[in-house]
């Protein structure tokens, strides 16, 4: 950090910048728990009716706690998988030998930017295939597709990181690759599995195309969808309760946020050691 | 519609040979689930359904069979994602068993093979179906075959608000007789122009609020091409791309955008502003739907009749040009099953669901009009003086859209022309000539262009 | 487990699953479709045989059969011993059989109504109309509206009626009863031909290359050159703030730029007393929905790029920058010869990365403009999913949809394997040390 140039400009410029946004996040709070008359944008009066849905359910939606509940598991199992399959596929990237290893890397970075959500018509008839379409296990496979490429580069790049001297030790002292991978290695990339699990906890819980199309069933709505479908309807407007319900939505984000935020800046940088 | 197939079949089997004898047998159950497109004032497509269900449980109790029903039921709320969802849950095998959804979805499903003609499960000659208008019978059939039970019925009109009328000329006499005038040819699109014109230069309402179409996609736009003497589809069934026709439509909505009366942007208001502006007399004329009078007396506590006149919508004033309006049945579908006895008693479900009494409750909560004659007997429905004036008003000039398995690929583009023209990201013509290029392209001698 | 050939490709296994699974299989389907006229009616799975209004319409006009078209569409039920047999090993009542033997054997009809009709009006009448419906369905003698799974079965049944076909007939009935997919250049060539085509092709490349520059490589330099020359604690809070809008679900993100934009938003209801007469800012023109799309996009997008910069920022040696400033150099004289040199392959890097994000994305223009006004701001990723699993009209054509997402795949595999060769792929997959 330089000391001799002035600081406030720079804080005063950005905040500038960044008061739009401000703006929109201290209304999504403020909003929730009060009525604002037309035409004004100060809210007059207290009130907690937009909650109402934790307690009663919609007209026509599913209940909140079920939605809740998918969400939850969706992000977790999804969580849960790509962090085991990416920590297994990036160790054997960056340290085994593999027959045509470029080819898988390059082959990895290839799909890191494939269109994946235009290719839904066949991804549908896949999981037909499988029996899975409109089953909470099959968005999830889906999901954990789509995140494998990201993790397994980033658990690579962290691998890649680890001194070869602690394995060299290992493998003198009479362990196995595989148990030098497992007691040895994946102590030392702690952090990036933290980072890599709340990255793909926040990319399942978001996650709103893939449950849309493939999982329609009200038994296996999610957040998002809830939402979505709240909002489209026709006859119910009302932006304060879309509001309450986006907030109950965001807040599990905003907390894991709030505690890993550092975490989740290393892994978005990390992606550049690749 | 997952668990007892197996209990099901025995179910069948004995009461196709022992119908009528009364074994008593041990209690079965089956899971029938519904899908439907429904705002909040519309729970009765499912409703009905429930309550047919109770009854329908009873009936086979009385014959003797311990049957237990259990509905499971979603609902949506975007046309969109309802076609997506039911269409592709229909390819995996996994539809829902009742469907109900627009009359124009039976051709590609049954195409498809999603759903199965419900004449082949169900009594057409017997009470209530027997009672069912005629003309929405033949709204719910498709090459010769009727494939869905109509659920309800409405139509799209057009709407004034009196004061403004009143203020620009028109006397009570005049308002009264709006709708045969209409109807005539008499008063024309030219003359909304005119006096939605007259109406904001008048100060009575703001620039771009003479005349509010309907905010979002929809068949209604399908209106002002048969206001211009447009036709859907040929005699032998083709659809039909009117070249004049359509171009009038569009310049309808491209001169209204020129002369101020509508907002460049207006596709897209969001609904609860659409019905606010107009049930508080910000706008003077406007089109929508029969079915959205039950929110605007309920929600937004209009009175309507005090305030507002309803005609058909106009003709466009040319030689062909007529007043119409379309409606725009929804229908019960029965989709295809493994299991032949979930469509049966599918099909129970829809009849038992489609008597007048029953159907009253949506026609009258979702401000729909009825689907059987006898309805009309029914005192919540005679009691309801919209229902009984918008029917004699506006059904006996209603088309429907035909049942055509590439009618879905016409509206799209027709919308999306209408949309580049009114948005003037295209000129009419070149929207026209767009058009007709890509239904040429993707349709060949399935359309004839005229 | 000592061998690591063996336990490398036993690591990497799960994932090839996924891959194949969800990657390479889709992407061959996706290839194979695109070749097809897949639609909502022909359906995915295949199609069957059906003798009906239209598709003999199509056997009067492709090949002049005008007679066997009418022929064939003439609905018959015949009461006849087969009928009669098929009923009894229904299940039907015995006197029921009887009764109908006696008194109508030999009467034909032209529909099932009226043998349903003539079912009730019996003495013995079947219990229920399931029981009418399935023995009236055994007299049936015509193949009108009855789905054959082959061709074989269709032409069996039509021979089986008395009809003979010649082989050219046969063939022509083949073709025009299918009900499925068939196999079509076409839509590529539609592809080309319309107009619309290009005006999302313009409109990718207009919203790919403005998001990225102004905001994903632009905006997010300035935020971590701003916050490099801040103290920690507002630095860290503005990299905070600007990380929002990356994790905010796509679905409530949006509903908070409509609650900004929309006619009674935030904006409206403030610039109205500026005499700016309310409006829907989001929608009011092209220009305002790309403004609000570029936004939108740009928020999220920023935050990625302002990491990845100040991190590189922080790895430049502090005193480069001391001496810099002992020599009296401006701010604006280190950010470009200090700072802006080192950040060379980062700034490619997420230029490139981000493309190929941009390219595919459509989830926020959906949920925001979904497209509008008037396909203003319809990128191709966007109509692909309209056309191929979206639409009002429910006309979802697979076929076209996924020749469009190939359009898709082959440009982003083109762009990776440019940007791989241009990031010195080599060095990123150096062999490792031990090899056992």
């Amino acid at each position: 950090m330089s000391g001799n140039y002035r600081k406030w400009p720079m804080v005063l410029f950005l905040g500038i910048l960044t008061a739009p946004l401000i703006l929109m996040y201290v209304y999504l709070f403020v909003d929730t728990v009060t009525n604002t008359p037309p035409g004004a944008v100060i809210p007059d009066e207290f009130t907690l009716e937009h909650w109402r849905f934790l307690k009663e359910t919609l007209p026509g939606r599913p209940s909140i706690w079920l939605a809740t509940w998918n969400t939850f598991l969706f992000a977790t199992v999804t969580t849960l998988i790509v962090l085991a399959v990416s920590s297994a596929a990036g160790y054997s990237l960056s340290r085994l030998q593999l027959p045509a290893r470029s080819f898988f890397l390059g082959g990895i970075l290839v799909l890191h930017a494939f269109p994946t959500v235009t290719l839904l018509i066949a991804i549908f008839l896949i999981l037909q295939m499988l029996g899975l379409y409109n089953t909470l296990i099959g968005v999830i496979l889906v999901k954990i597709s789509l995140e494998l490429p990201f993790g397994i580069w980033i658990m690579k790049g962290f691998y890649d990181t680890v001194p070869w001297e602690i394995e060299m030790a290992g493998i003198q002292d009479g362990a196995s690759r595989f148990q030098v991978w497992t007691m040895l290695v994946l102590p030392q990339v702690k952090p990036a599995i933290l980072a890599l699990g709340i990255i793909s906890f926040l990319a399942g819980w978001s996650e709103f195309i893939l449950p849309l199309v493939l999982a329609p069933g009200n038994d296996v709505q999610v957040l998002s969808v809830y939402l979505a479908a709240l909002i489209a309807d026709d006859n119910n407007f009302d932006m304060n309760l879309f509001k309450s319900v986006g907030l109950f939505y965001v807040l599990p984000v905003i907390v894991l946020f709030v505690f890993f935020q550092n975490k989740l800046m290393n892994i978005y940088s990390g992606g550049s050691k690749g | 519609m997952r668990h007892c197939r197996k209990t099901l079949a025995a179910l069948a089997a004995s009461s196709m040979l022992a119908a009528g004898a009364g074994t008593a047998l041990a209690q079965q159950e089956v899971t029938i689930s519904v899908w439907a497109i429904a705002g909040s004032t519309e729970n009765y497509r499912i409703d009905a359904i429930k309550m047919a269900a109770d009854i329908l449980e009873r009936e086979y109790a009385i014959r003797g069979e311990d049957l237990k029903i259990n509905i499971e039921s979603k609902t949506f709320t975007q046309w969109s994602e309802y076609k997506q969802a039911v269409t592709l849950a229909g390819e995996a095998g996994t539809a829902p068993n009742i469907v109900v959804s627009s009359h124009t979805d039976i051709a590609p499903w049954a195409q498809a093979g999603i759903i199965v003609p419900v004449e082949d499960y169900v009594d057409l000659d017997a009470w209530p179906l027997n009672d069912i208008y005629p003309n929405l019978v033949e709204i719910a059939s498709y090459q010769g075959q009727v494939w869905a039970i109509p659920q309800d019925t409405e139509s799209r009109p057009f709407f004034f608000w009196n004061d403004y009328m009143k203020a620009i000329g028109y006397s009570d006499e005049d308002l009264a007789g709006l709708a045969d005038k209409v109807r005539a040819g008499e008063y024309t699109l030219q003359n909304v122009l005119e006096d939605a014109k007259k109406m904001q230069d008048a100060g009575l309402v703001e620039p771009g609020k003479g005349f509010w179409p309907r905010p979002s996609n929809g068949g209604d736009f399908w209106q002002f091409y048969m206001s211009y003497g447009g036709e859907f589809a040929t005699d032998d069934g083709r659809l039909l791309f009117d070249r004049e026709a359509m171009k009038g439509a569009y310049q309808f909505f491209v001169d209204a955008v020129n002369l101020g009366v509508t907002r460049k942007n207006h596709l897209g208001t969001p609904w609860d502003q659409w019905h606010g502006a107009l049930t508080s007399g910000q706008v003077g004329m406007w089109h929508g739907g029969t079915w959205q009078y039950s929110e605007w007396t309920g929600k937004y506590g209009l009175d309507f009749f005090k305030n507002v006149t309803f005609t058909l919508i106009p003709s466009g004033g040319n030689e062909r040009g007529r007043a119409n309006t379309l409606t725009h049945p929804l229908v019960y579908m029965i989709t295809r099953q493994d299991n032949e006895d979930e469509m049966v008693i599918s099909g129970e479900l829809i009849t038992i669901a489609s008597e007048p009494r029953i159907n009253a409750l949506h026609a009258i909560k979702s401000a729909h009009l009825g689907i059987t004659r006898s309805e009309e007997k029914v005192s919540l429905y005679a009691d309801d003086r919209w229902t009984r004036e918008a029917t004699e008003v506006l059904l006996p000039f209603a088309t429907a859209a035909p049942n055509n398995p590439n009618f879905g690929q016409y509206f799209e583009v027709m919308m999306s022309g209408l949309q580049a023209a009114w948005t003037g990201q295209k000129t009419v013509e070149q929207a026209v000539a767009d058009a007709e290029k890509e239904l040429k392209a993707a349709l060949g001698d399935k359309i004839v262009i005229r | 487990m000592g061998n690591s050939r063996h336990l490398g490709l036993m690591l990497l296994a799960p994932a090839g699953i996924f891959v194949i699974l969800f990657f390479l299989a889709p992407v061959v389907l996706t290839a194979v479709f695109g070749f097809t006229n897949m639609s909502t009616a022909t359906g995915i799975s295949g199609g069957a045989y059906v003798v009906s209004d239209s598709t003999m319409l199509a056997l009067k006009e492709r090949y002049g059969e005008q007679e066997l078209a009418e022929r064939l569409l003439r609905k018959s039920y015949v009461i006849d011993e087969a009928g009669l047999q098929a009923a009894l090993e229904g299940g039907a009542a015995r006197p029921t059989v009887e009764e109908l033997r006696e008194k109508y054997l030999g009467a034909s009809f032209g529909s099932r109504r009226e043998v349903e009709r003539l079912l009730k009006k019996l003495y013995n009448r079947p219990a229920g109309i399931r029981q009418i419906k399935k023995i009236a369905a055994g007299f049936e003698r015509s193949v009108v509206n009855v789905r054959y799974d082959t061709p074989e079965a269709l032409l069996a049944a039509i021979e089986g009626y008395g009809i003979t076909l010649t082989e050219a007939q046969k063939e022509a009935l083949a073709e025009v009863s299918y009900t499925g997919w068939v196999f079509t250049a076409q839509n590529f060539k539609t592809m080309v031909e319309l107009p619309d085509t290009w005006r999302t092709m313009a409109n990718t490349l207009f919203y790919v290359f403005t998001t990225l520059i102004l905001f994903n490589t632009g905006f997010a330099l300035v935020l971590a050159i701003a916050t490099h020359y801040m103290p920690d604690r507002p630095a860290g809070f503005f990299r905070s703030v600007w990380l929002l809008p990356r994790i905010t679900p796509p679905v409530l993100y949006v509903l908070m730029w409509k609650w900004l934009a929309w006619d009674n938003g935030f904006l409206a209801t403030i610039l109205e007393p500026m005499g700016f007469a309310p409006r829907n800012w989001l929608l009011d023109t092209p220009a305002n929905a790309w403004t609000f799309i570029i936004l939108i996009n740009g928020f999220v997008g920023a935050s990625m790029g302002m990491l990845i910069f100040s991190s590189a920022i922080k790895a430049i040696p502090q005193p480069l920058f001391y001496a810099s400033e002992v020599d009296g150099a401006s701010r604006w004289q280190q950010i470009r010869h200090i700072i802006l040199p080192q950040l060379r392959w980062p700034i490619l890097f997420i230029t490139s990365y981000q493309t190929l994000s941009l390219l595919t994305s459509f989830e926020y223009i959906l949920l925001a403009t979904n497209g509008g006004p008037g396909g203003a701001t319809e990128v191709w990723a966007l109509a692909t999913y309209m056309k191929a699993l979206n639409n009002y009209g429910g006309a979802l054509q697979y076929g076209y949809g996924a020749a469009m997402s190939l359009v898709l795949v082959v440009i982003g595999v083109a762009l990776s394997l440019v940007y791989l060769r241009m990031f010195n792929f080599k060095a990123l997959t150096e062999s490792p040390k031990i090899e056992q």
